[in-house]
């Protein structure tokens, strides 16, 4: 054991046959990678629900245009998953349980400029990222600045946010016909070039998710910002030493977060026809989805890692599990699986997780 | 009584304990408040709205004395809602289809709560999970059981063994109930045991640092384990005097809770960073919210209120223990 941790390569041993080592290789790839491992997953996921799907043990065929339309899902998920990423990276035990009301409140905002005020959809959009941004500003400025714990924040915040989104209209959705329009921004439409063969897309994967995708990639990536978030959410004492205005740093995470959270308004509005003031407290709320994606997809909640690639591809993942099993029962049984799917998904990753940074190594 | 009730690291005077204290100034306010509420409404200071009041708090104050011990340790536990679910389901069809006794339900009911709250922590602290990524997974988990349990059908029918922990008149010993007796003896016994036994101290050392308490000898992953065990004692209680005096166990029973008795620790003093808290001030924390909920009724004001209201006394009870400690290490 100790060996191992002070060279790794050693691990495979010099002494052992060729072949053995490659195999060994490809399962410390899949163990220790994290993308390689949810990769790995995901085709074993689809291929076994396509093969029950083939042989009629689904109740509907589990087939590339199902696929299509639950990316539907996909959207809200994996942008929020992608909030959590950016505030649990920056470290200090950062995590925003906020990111659900800021989704009613600022999906609220954008429901009353559209359907009541009468805006034409692009500057209401703008308009509704703003108050996202301001929303997050708030966590951001109690985290970052006065030294608030963040899960004490947020929770508050949640609290909060979510009391004003249901005061906000009286408790009553805002469903007029302009908003109703704004579900063309959400359609299924077919792909260009691609043509008839390809099954339709949600249009908001197209309009929403890639182009946001993108930017986090390249802001987290490429850009000096980015890696003084990480810097941060490693060590901020060493951050700071470096010259790295923590604060400021930590608290724009927040800002982004609640960024995310008003795009992810602004798409739930479109897909409903509908801006309902608890459209992210439903259920179990949109928190707790997300930072288990986010956590699956191997960032470490003490801070300093994830990436995201692993965010995406772990949002896949249990889109598409979930629809497999949706189709593979009956009734409301699916929706308890689910439960039961994301729930022992978090427990057995984060115990991969501990297991990865025991071997001294760390995921992603 | 207010020198000691704040536990207080050894370095700080005893002078400076008593003004210190968060439950000096929550007292206070839960005493404005009160008076405030009997002076401006008819209804509050009527003693069916004083037990209605005592005993909705008592399940949040129950599950908030273990709650307390776990969040001491640096830890946190967020799947007590969905533990609640599976306690209330199995131990109401228990007594409705099987006809169970109130010592055998009752045993069963902990018995249950003990065995979620043990994976829990062992899940923590063998499997090197972070708190509140495990019991996010529980919270899931668990919840998916009750639902399996519950075959997509409420318990109607329940029987009313537990009526003497219930809200009902049967529940009530001098005006106050019963629940909330029993909350305030075992809130009682786990302060002194948080204050005067060796192994309640401990939690309290593995909250300051878990690396200096096991250098100290301190078996850190047993002592992790018992905190959450014990919450899930609680657990299995607060599922009691929920389904109380019978009737419906609907499937949504305990969504939710864990914030409430989040914000009720929090409320109360304790540190979400570990290493400092009281019992008492959950339970007074646990009063303040339920006193706030009543209130709003009360007054005819938006019941969305309440989560407002209890979202700001959040922020002003951690900003002002935010402020004490900033004061106590420039000291």
């Amino acid at each position: 054991m100790t060996v191992q941790t002070t060279s790794p390569e050693r691990a495979t041993g010099p002494d052992k046959p060729d072949r053995l080592s490659t195999w060994r290789r490809a399962l410390d790839l899949v163990l220790s990678e994290r993308v390689a491992l949810l990769s790995v997953l995901l085709v074993v996921v689809v291929g076994y629900f396509y093969l029950l799907g083939r042989q009629g043990y689904l109740v509907a065929p589990y087939d590339t245009d199902y696929l299509a339309s639950a990316l539907e899902t996909l959207v809200p998920l994996c942008l929020l998953a992608l909030a959590e990423l950016l505030v649990i990276v920056s470290g200090r035990g950062g995590i925003d349980l906020s990111v659900g009301s800021i989704v009613s409140l600022s999906g609220m905002a954008f429901g009353a400029m559209v359907g009541l005020w009468g805006w034409a959809v692009l500057p209401a959009l703008l308009v509704t990222v703003v108050v996202g941004a301001a929303l997050g500003a708030v966590n951001g400025l109690l985290v970052a600045y006065l030294g608030f714990p963040a899960l004490i924040a947020t929770l508050a915040t949640y609290y909060a946010f979510g009391s004003v989104a249901l005061l906000s209209h009286d408790n009553a959705p805002i469903s007029t016909g302009p908003i109703q329009d704004a579900h063309s921004l959400t359609q299924a439409v077919s792909v260009p070039l691609l043509g008839d063969g390809f099954p339709d897309l949600p249009l908001q994967v197209a309009t929403f998710l890639l182009p946001v995708a993108v930017v986090v990639y390249l802001v987290v990536n490429r850009t000096s910002y980015g890696r003084r978030l990480y810097a941060i959410g490693t060590n901020d004492i060493a951050a700071r030493f470096a010259n790295i205005e923590v604060r400021r740093s930590r608290f724009s995470a927040y800002v982004a977060s609640g960024v995310l959270s008003a795009v992810v308004a602004v798409v739930t509005v479109a897909q409903f026809a509908s801006a309902r003031p608890d459209a992210g407290s439903v259920g179990s709320g949109m928190a707790l989805p997300a930072i288990t994606i986010a956590v699956l997809g191997g960032v470490a909640i003490s801070g300093g890692i994830g990436r995201v690639a692993g965010v995406i591809i772990a949002a896949l993942l249990v889109v598409w599990l979930n629809a497999g099993i949706l189709l593979a029962f009956e009734g409301s049984d699916g929706s308890q699986f689910q439960l039961f799917a994301l729930g022992a998904l978090l427990v057995l990753s984060a115990l991969l997780n501990a297991y990865s940074v025991r071997r001294g190594r760390g995921t992603g | 009584m207010t020198a000691v009730t704040d536990v207080a690291p050894p370095r700080r005077r005893p002078v400076a304990r008593a003004v210190e204290g968060q439950e000096l100034a929550l007292v206070a306010v839960l005493a404005v408040l009160w008076v405030a509420l009997s002076l401006g409404t008819e209804t509050f200071l009527t003693s069916s709205n004083l037990s209605d009041l005592l005993y909705s708090v008592a399940p949040v104050a129950l599950v908030g004395i273990g709650m307390t011990a776990v969040i001491v340790t640096g830890g946190i536990d967020v799947s007590v809602g969905s533990g609640v679910a599976v306690v209330m389901v199995v131990v109401s069809k228990l007594i409705r289809d099987g006809g169970a006794s109130l010592p055998e339900a009752l045993l069963v009911a902990l018995l249950i709560g003990l065995a979620l709250g043990v994976v829990n922590g062992v899940l923590i602290a063998f499997g090197g999970i972070h708190p509140i990524i495990a019991t996010f997974g529980t919270l899931n988990l668990y919840r998916f059981l009750a639902l399996r349990l519950f075959e997509n059908k409420q318990v109607t029918g329940v029987p009313d063994t537990f009526a003497g922990v219930g809200g009902g008149g049967a529940g009530e010993t001098i005006g106050v109930p019963n629940a909330w007796w029993m909350t305030i003896v075992l809130a009682g016994l786990m302060w002194a045991y948080m204050r005067y036994w060796a192994t309640g101290r401990h939690w309290y050392a593995l909250g300051n640092d878990p690396a200096a308490a096991r250098l100290a000898g301190i078996q850190v992953r047993r002592r992790l384990v018992a905190a959450y065990a014990l919450t899930g004692l609680f657990v299995g209680l607060a599922g009691c005097v929920l389904i109380g005096s019978g009737g419906l166990v609907q499937q949504n029973a305990g969504t939710g809770l864990e914030l409430q008795v989040i914000a009720a620790v929090v409320i109360g003093g304790t540190s979400i960073l570990g290493g400092r808290g009281t019992v008492l001030g959950t339970l007074l924390g646990a009063l303040l919210v339920g006193t706030v909920t009543s209130a709003i009724t009360l007054l005819g004001w938006r019941s969305e209120l309440t989560e407002l209201f209890i979202g700001l006394f959040i922020l002003v009870a951690v900003g002002v223990d935010l402020v004490r400690e900033r004061r106590r290490r420039a000291r």
